[in-house]
């Protein structure tokens, strides 16, 4: 399997441009988890002229491992990123006046929930008969809130379209995971930067998530979920042609797209033979059994979705022409008391 | 009898005084809440300041405001400039005057003349423009950047995020410090000036001498009453 999706020409990587690079990757690994998702027809990336890339999880496809404790996917991802899970302090402080921290250190083989030991994991439920598996972790939204609401700007959104969290800046106020409509990101304290300032009294250690492999994707391979999974469910490449990949599939078996309208659009596309209405409510009932339903780690999947930034922008433009009225109407005034001034 | 007063903002100047004041006073409140502060150490608790954990509540209040600042700094600037006003903007040897300034304070030396504004104040507000002009800058950078279609590099954002940082607290402390100037007696008279416009005409040919002085040969030249009697 990780053959087929192995890339020509890394080796030659010193010899072309950092941009063309990220083009012929991108247009390879589309074509590839594509043929092996199943999808035909698909032209390379670089036709499209973007370098932004995606990740198709076809719902049809992906059962979960069944039989298997942890799934495939979720153990390639533990696995590969161990080296930057977190090694908190032994004696970690609480959140001050708060009674409380969060220390996910002690519970590291969870799978079942996202922690800042295990950044995706897979869902199950059973709509109209049909069980479904769904995939869960980041979804790299087009304008994520995560990034542009970070206070110190911890977060980035990389030229590929990628998001992901600096570690070495990262305070830990958990404010990504606020803003995030599936409050993604997972906080482990007794970790980071606010350990040197004032860690009894601000801070909180720091927030882990997927990063859509982002070293290995940079070198021209695949996300380590995508190269995991037996069964090709997930599919990494151009975004642009997973997108028309999702919705040409979604024709086909007369199914449902999420993640292209939601949060203002993200580079993530499920395609499911059964509505996400129902697999949200499915979700719902089964987040309001867990141990602390209100506590983040177990996102649902509500359809569309707004972007937290969308009453913002939609008053900026306002907020912009502002100055500029009000800087002409000075000029007038201005220009009338000075001419009062002369004629007197 | 009322004492003879001089007309020393005009109501403009001290609408967008108060435009400033208030919406900077607000924009700090606000940009303070976008820090998750207000659910970790118990603010939303507090009677009618829920709100304050609402991220959604606090960006937007913190727009209008910027908008109103953005407003009132442009009319400041662009009626001045017109008019040819630069009163406040920091003449050669002001740090020597300022210095002078503060020495008489404690009686070793007698306070220079001043003109419509003292030394020292032309030089706070060379450095409230300073630092108004790094937060309006950068924070129209962080209003752009969250639009859909931008994109920015990490590194830009960063240095944007941490000089709007750094200017918030610049500004805290030039409010403080402006605040504080007005626990010296010597400044006083020129508190109510902030509101009505109008300064005691004995103060400002005692302190603003020069400033009285270019009123008074104004005046000659136009034939023009510029001082307000009997208020």
């Amino acid at each position: 399997m990780g053959k087929l999706h192995k890339i020509k020409g890394v080796g030659k990587v010193s010899n072309i441009s950092r941009r063309s690079f990220i083009k012929r990757t991108v247009a390879a690994g589309a074509a590839s988890g594509i043929i092996l998702s199943g999808a035909n027809k698909i032209a390379g990336a670089s036709e499209s002229g973007s370098d932004k890339v995606g990740t198709l999880i076809d719902l049809t496809k992906c059962d979960g491992c069944k039989g298997q404790k942890v799934p495939a996917c979720v153990s390639a991802c533990k696995s590969k990123n161990e080296s930057r899970f977190p090694e908190p302090v032994e004696n970690i402080q609480n959140y001050w006046p708060q009674k409380k921290h969060e220390n996910w250190s002690d519970k590291r083989d969870l799978t079942k929930r996202l922690t800042p030991y295990n950044w995706t994991f897979v869902q199950n439920v059973k709509v109209d008969g049909k069980e479904i598996s769904v995939p869960r972790r980041c979804m790299h939204c087009d304008n994520p809130p995560c990034v542009n609401l970070c206070p110190f700007s911890a977060m980035e959104q990389t030229s590929e379209g990628t998001t992901q969290v600096n570690p070495n800046v990262c305070f830990g106020g958990a404010k990504c995971r606020d803003v995030c409509p599936w409050e993604i990101p997972a906080r482990q304290a007794g970790v980071g930067l606010y350990l040197k300032v004032a860690p009894k009294l601000a801070g909180g250690g720091v927030m882990y998530k997927c990063d859509l492999c982002y070293d290995r994707i940079k070198i021209g391979q695949n996300p380590a979920c995508v190269e995991a999974c037996p069964k090709g469910a997930i599919s990494y490449g151009a975004k642009s042609e997973l997108k028309k990949a999702a919705y040409e599939k979604a024709k086909e078996i007369n199914g449902y797209v999420y993640g292209d309208k939601e949060n203002g659009g993200t580079a993530t596309f499920y395609v499911s033979p059964v509505s996400f209405e129902t697999i949200h409510e499915e979700l719902e009932k089964q987040k309001a059994s867990q141990p602390n339903p209100e506590a983040p780690g177990f996102p649902t999947m509500p359809v569309q979705v707004g972007n937290f930034l969308d009453s913002a922008n939609g008053m900026a433009s306002a907020l912009l022409l502002a100055p500029v009225a009000t800087a002409f109407a000075a000029g007038i005034t201005a220009y009338k008391t000075m001419k009062g001034k002369e004629e007197e | 009898m009322a004492k003879e007063k001089m007309l020393r903002h005009s109501g403009l100047v001290r609408l967008v005084h108060w435009s400033i004041a208030l919406s900077t006073f607000t924009l700090i409140i606000t940009g303070m809440f976008q820090l998750p502060l207000a659910k970790r150490y118990f603010i939303d608790q507090l009677p009618g300041l829920s709100w304050t954990a609402d991220y959604s509540s606090t960006v937007l209040i913190h727009y209008i405001a910027a908008a109103v600042l953005l407003s009132a700094v442009s009319v400041h600037i662009v009626y001045h400039v017109i008019r040819k006003e630069y009163n406040l903007i920091p003449k050669k040897g002001d740090l020597k005057e300022s210095y002078q300034i503060i020495k008489s304070m404690f009686g070793l030396c007698e306070e220079p003349k001043s003109d419509k504004y003292l030394a020292e104040q032309r030089l706070a507000y060379a450095y409230m423009a300073f630092s108004f002009l790094l937060i309006l800058v950068t924070g129209v950078v962080k209003v752009i950047k969250n639009f859909p279609a931008m994109h920015f590099s990490a590194t830009f954002i960063s240095w944007v995020t941490n000089i709007h940082n750094l200017a918030t607290f610049m500004i805290i402390f030039g409010i403080f410090a402006h605040l504080v100037a007005f626990a010296i007696k010597a400044n006083w008279p020129l508190l109510p000036s902030m509101f009505t416009g109008m300064v005691d005409l004995e103060y400002a040919k005692h302190r603003h001498s020069i400033w009285c002085m270019k009123s008074a040969v104004g005046k000659e030249k136009k034939h023009q009453p510029k001082y307000s009697i009997g208020r």
